[in-house]
């Protein structure tokens, strides 16, 4: 690990270099929130924010991504062959990145790249991809990072680490992609000391006040946690709307549609949510999560618990908060965390005998 | 909607009055064709990324 | 509010330990600022969690839908008039609940509240006309009439025209109201103009359907969204797909919303898609009379018919 010293007076100065070498995207302020956007020629990301209203997940993985192509014109020598789209590979850079939504694209990464199958789309841009994260000095109070094994200055997942230091950033340059990014923008300052980081990240991490239980959830018997008694009220509240699956960082399922136009057609990949009754239906017309209890438990289920369980690796949150933050019914993920972790079937069970 | 106002017409006609069918058919017509093919809520490919 | 509570809670607590309902729908307090969230409560002891304050803005009547418990249902004026729509509609039975009214003074806008300020907000408190909002440490004094919803700011119904109990005197209907002042500006537009106006209204839309989701009036067992045999409406971001469903939305609700701001309230990208439900209301109140939910004895106009209808729109 390299560390540099970025003067703020030479950061305008670095973009520009780095325009050249990338496609940058980065966030801006629209209406009354912020999301990540592609840069223009000379636009700073504006870095002031806490944190996006969708997370830069879609940079990777777009709500709709045109995959495939294909002809129904039987004139056509090619008809009715499926060609993927060519797209855009080149080299680009996310600026302003947070470290828990960096941190959720190993996690999403967990499920589009494996040993037997990877998602090309997914492959190809996490491979063009610099990650330029930003430490997080203010957190929000629905953050609660530091219990999902992540933090305000985690580096998972990222290629440089800012830190903003008032007249200048530190950049820790964490990767051989974040090495060649620092080269071409020319940052090269050298710092040898480090102690600043550390004190930094501290007062930073003890901002985080909200926190979640997870220690017992790997130990807890899977079939009781589905039979647990809480379901039916955590889940009463829910709309079975798509906010917490679409604001969050980690959630990676989607759909395939085929849409047809004349004699042209296209795949598409959406996202989709296990929110949605449509999302587990059969051709049949039985849907098996076909009340909105089973969908809330499933979404939980598969985060919290059917994640630990398969991948060993804490649970499927990085603790960024936006859905705690836009549920429109306040269910919270860090009372079901909680609830989940500390759920004792046997009592519950002597509780209704007495 | 941010759809023209000639470009849809409403109509009631009974099956007697095939006078009025003719007239409102070609004053429909011409009304839409004065205004060229629809460009919206008109899909052709998804715009999508 | 704190006489609100009290009573809520006692009402709440007798009917359950006299058995008269199987549940009390309600609200609990929140996690966060300005959020409560919908509950149901099946014994007396628990009672003591349900809350009322001036964010309990998304409509009860949407937890009631095809429901076969006895249930308590705490109702302001907007949940009341959806309570009438769901009875008219067959989706409860009048027989099945007890309303317990609360004359509501309106409900504050979130997204309002947090767009007004720089920071995180760290408490919001209310106290009678004046809300207090938290950030830093540092106490900020609103006005409630300056932060309410955009609906409540317009109601003229706040309380409850159905109830089998009311939780304190009704309070005085707001008179003199403007209640179409947005629809008439889009009324006076171009189509290319109005065309402009949604395509920039919609454009954040993520297709969460958080909007109809939180709709009493949404309840279809199978969306016009969802269905693939046919399929209606694409599934991607395609602006023609996303503007399709907000109209065909709107539409579905024509001559029954009753302008409860539930939709917008739940939206997370802060849509202001009344517009559309309230292009429709005022066409229903100007040209058949009607305001939805008023009455269990009338039908609404989309789904009668008058000999004396005007009609004057065919030719």
């Amino acid at each position: 690990m390299t560390l540099v010293k970025i003067d703020k007076k030479q950061w305008a100065q670095g973009l520009e270099a780095l325009q050249k070498a990338y496609r940058l995207f980065g966030p801006a302020q629209e209406k009354d929130y912020y999301s990540f956007k592609s840069l223009d020629t000379g636009e700073q990301p504006d870095l002031g924010f806490t944190n996006s209203r969708l997370s830069p997940k879609a940079l990777l993985f777009p709500q709709s991504d045109t995959i495939i192509e294909f002809s129904l014109d039987e004139n056509d020598e090619d008809h009715h062959i499926m060609k993927p789209v060519e797209k855009d590979n080149s080299p680009q850079a996310v600026l302003g990145v947070r470290p828990c939504d960096a941190k959720a694209v190993t996690l999403v990464n967990l499920n589009f790249d494996t040993p037997e199958y990877q998602d090309p789309y997914w492959v190809k841009a996490l491979e063009a991809t610099t990650f330029v994260g930003l430490a997080c000095d203010e957190p929000r109070s629905t953050c609660f990072c530091t219990s999902t094994g992540c933090g305000p200055y985690n580096e998972e997942g990222l290629d440089v680490l800012l830190i903003d230091g008032e007249d200048h950033f530190l950049a820790k340059l964490l990767t051989d992609k974040g090495q060649a990014l620092a080269e071409a923008a020319g940052w090269n300052t050298p710092v040898g000391d480090a102690a600043e980081i550390e004190s930094r990240k501290e007062a930073a991490e003890a901002k985080i006040t909200s926190a979640v239980e997870m220690d017992n959830l790997k130990n807890q018997d899977l079939m009781e946690l589905h039979n647990a008694s809480f379901w039916e009220d955590i889940a009463f509240a829910c709309l079975n709307c798509g906010t917490c699956t679409y604001t969050c960082p980690t959630c990676w399922c989607f759909d395939l549609q085929d849409e047809v136009h004349g004699k042209s057609g296209t795949r598409m990949k959406n996202w989709d949510s296990c929110m949605f009754p449509l999302f587990t239906v059969h051709t049949t017309g039985h849907n098996p999560r076909g009340t909105k209890t089973q969908r809330v438990r499933q979404r939980f289920m598969h985060k919290l618990k059917y994640f630990v369980d398969k991948y060993d690796t804490g649970i499927m949150c990085v603790g960024c908060g936006r859905c705690v933050s836009q549920c429109p019914v306040n269910i919270d993920i860090r009372k079901v965390c909680n609830l989940m972790n500390s759920y004792n079937a046997a009592e519950v069970a002597c509780a209704v005998n007495e | 909607m941010g759809i023209e106002p000639d470009r849809i017409h409403y109509s009631w006609i009974s099956s007697a009055e095939s006078t009025k069918f003719v007239e409102v058919v070609k004053e429909v017509t011409e009304k839409v064709k004065a205004l060229g093919p629809n460009q919206h809520f008109a899909k052709h490919e998804a715009k999508v990324a | 509010m704190s006489e609100y509570n009290d009573k809520i809670k006692e009402i709440s607590a007798r009917l359950l330990k006299e058995c008269q309902v199987d549940m009390v729908i309600g609200f609990r307090k929140g996690s966060m600022p300005m959020m409560n969230e919908p509950c149901f409560i099946n014994n007396a002891e628990d009672a003591a969690q349900l809350v009322w304050d001036s964010n309990c803005g998304i409509n009860l009547a949407n937890y009631l839908t095809n429901r076969k418990e006895k249930i308590g249902i705490i109702a302001k004026g907007c949940d009341s008039r959806n309570i009438v729509t769901h009875i008219i509609e067959n989706k409860i039975s009048r027989e099945q609940l007890y309303i317990i009214g609360v004359p509501c003074q309106g409900m504050i806008d979130k997204h309002k509240i947090n767009a007004m300020f720089e920071g995180e907000i760290q408490d919001v408190a209310e106290n009678g006309q004046k809300i207090t909002v938290t950030i830093d440490g540092k106490e900020n004094a609103l006005e409630k009439a300056d932060v309410l919803q955009k609906n409540c700011a317009v109601c003229i119904h706040r309380n409850p025209v159905i109830f089998d109990e009311m939780v304190a005197e009704p309070v005085e209907e707001q008179k003199d109201v403007d209640r179409y002042a947005d629809v008439r500006e889009i009324e006076a537009m171009t189509s290319e103009e109005k065309w402009n106006t949604f395509e920039e209204l919609l454009s954040p839309c993520i297709r969460c359907y958080a909007c109809k989701n939180a709709c009493p009036l949404c309840y279809c067992p199978t969306c016009f969204v969802d269905e693939s045999k046919p399929q209606w409406v694409g599934k991607g971001q395609d602006p023609t797909d996303v503007r399709t469903f907000h109209f065909l939305r709107a539409f579905h609700c024509g001559g029954r919303c009753t302008d409860c701001g539930a939709c917008e309230r739940a939206c997370p990208v802060g849509i202001n898609m009344r517009v559309f439900t309230k292009k429709l209301e005022k066409d229903s109140f100007e040209q058949f009379g009607w305001e939805a939910g008023l009455t269990l004895d009338e039908r609404p106009p989309l789904d009668t018919y008058r000999p004396d209808d005007p009609d004057d729109f065919i030719r």
